[in-house]
């Protein structure tokens, strides 16, 4: 089951994939003010939602992590904090062109592109801990993961927190028929490719932990013990 | 109020310790001046009505730089001597632990931030505010440096007890505390530029503050000395790892 679930994920989004592609690019109408690059919405909106999700995900695990000190835990919250990465690479990099065709710049430095380019920060930041980090520093980053957690309200509300850029959050609930008809097979589509790949890299990292403690049972058994090389006796060698 | 009166206490304490050598207020003190002749030489030739905009930035950008190098410190004492051990096991609330050395921080960081500000004021006409509103100020700083000591204790607990690289504090450091410095750093423009929204932005600042420390306070134990281990294999595996 364990195999078959991210298999059977990536299959299903395999299948959508190319139907959402022809969906946005053939059957969705051309939108009248912003023209060919608001196809792009169909990318960017998902890859924030997913991103968003993930970051919950992360921070849930880790503050699991912290408290029982679960390897599963860990595992989960290491993972989605790469998919973090990931997803938020995504979004950081359609966001801007999407920005730039309806703005006429790039980046605004708006709350909503601050917190969200801070939430990608925080889990390089992670990452980076995760990999360099000395003994010990899986409980910083856990830390980290949490603080994380906290800045996806911030970049869900920061529209109305503050004069933003973006459009509100209400702008969902008011897109057509058509325009749904496009975005949920595109969202379908990149979230179980996530989910997918989740569970790909929980599995690893809970190997990872496994293929250690096992070899750390040998070493306490005397396995991986060399066996000391018996001193030349003074007189034998020409034997 | 116990767990407020140990922290008082170990607070006394390292400041008092503090006080017999100086080494983190001088040092830190001496960065700031380096830092603000740095930035004085940079942005001399700044047109007045540009300062507002570039003044908040050389603050606060102070602050953080001033900051790190604190933190990097503040658990250095109790890492060289292995006092940590000694008051983790103490009969001490761990909160209390968190909150002394998160008000010793900030004693440091008002210190550098008061030469800061001071340097600034007389460099740049336009931070004259600065000494205009000296109360406005206070608060500003007050709380901008609180919200940087309160997660950054937390980080640098948390690098001293795992023996890990100073160099990820800062890695860890900057992308959390950007809030809270994005706040003052508006919060100071319009503090400069007399808007009325500065006690807005000053009440944003003042609520991140409150997060980070509870965050902080609630994260403490676990960050510093975890949950006992169900397998003694899995700490070992995780060293043999790295």
């Amino acid at each position: 089951m364990k195999k078959i679930l991210p298999i059977a994920f990536l299959g299903a989004a395999a299948l959508i994939f190319p139907v959402s592609v022809k969906t946005i690019f053939l059957d969705t109408p051309i939108e009248n003010q912003m023209g060919t690059v608001q196809k792009i919405f169909y990318f960017h909106v998902p890859l924030a939602w997913i991103m968003m999700l993930l970051a919950v995900v992360c921070g849930v695990a880790a503050g699991i992590q912290l408290r029982r000190d679960s390897k599963r835990a860990e595992a989960v919250s290491i993972a989605a904090a790469e998919l973090v990465l990931v997803t938020g690479l995504g979004v950081l990099i359609t966001g801007p062109i999407w920005g730039h065709a309806t703005w006429g710049k790039a980046w605004t430095w708006d709350a909503r592109q601050v917190s969200t380019g801070l939430l990608w920060l925080i889990f390089a930041a992670y990452v980076l801990v995760r990999h360099y980090g000395a003994a010990g520093s899986e409980r910083l980053a856990a830390a980290l993961a949490i603080f994380g957690a906290i800045d996806v309200p911030v970049i869900y509300y920061a529209v109305k927190i503050w004069k933003t850029t973006h459009p509100s959050n209400d702008v969902a609930g008011s897109l057509p028929a058509s325009m749904w008809a496009a975005l949920w097979p595109a969202l379908i589509a990149l979230l179980l490719t996530s989910i997918a790949v989740l569970l790909i890299r929980v599995q690893q990292e809970l190997t990872d932990v496994t293929l250690d403690e096992a070899w750390v049972d040998l070493d306490d058994a005397g396995a991986n013990k060399l066996e000391p090389t018996p001193a030349p006796t003074s007189g034998s060698g020409d034997a | 109020m116990v767990a407020l009166r140990q922290a008082w206490l170990l607070a006394v304490n390292d400041l008092r310790q503090e006080a017999r050598d100086l080494e983190l207020i001088l040092t830190s003190s001496f960065f700031s001046l380096v830092v603000l002749i740095m930035l004085g030489m940079s942005f001399s030739a700044l047109g007045v009505s540009s300062q507002p905009l570039a003044v908040p930035g050389m603050l606060w950008l102070s602050v953080a730089f001033v900051g790190a190098l604190t933190l990097g410190r503040i658990f250095t004492r109790e890492r060289e001597f292995d006092t940590l051990r000694a008051l983790l096991v103490a009969p001490v609330e761990r909160v209390s632990i968190y909150l002394a050395k998160a008000f010793v921080t900030l004693v440091i960081l008002l210190g550098c931030s008061f030469i800061t500000v001071l340097g600034l004021t007389l460099l740049f006409p336009a931070a004259q505010p600065f000494a205009e509103r000296p109360w406005a100020t206070a608060a500003l700083v007050l709380m901008g440096c609180t919200a940087y000591a309160g997660v950054g204790t937390l980080f640098a607990a948390g690098l001293a007890s795992s023996s890990g690289k100073n160099v990820l504090l800062s890695v860890i450091l900057y992308p959390l505390t950007m809030p809270s410095l994005l706040f003052a750093l508006v919060a100071t423009r319009s503090l400069l530029e007399g808007h009325e929204s500065f006690t807005t932005y000053l009440g944003q600042l003042t609520a991140t503050n409150v997060l980070a420390f509870v965050v902080g306070a609630w994260l403490f134990e676990p960050v510093l000395v975890g949950v006992p281990q169900k397998r003694s294999g899995t700490a070992r595996a995780a060293r043999r790892r790295r």
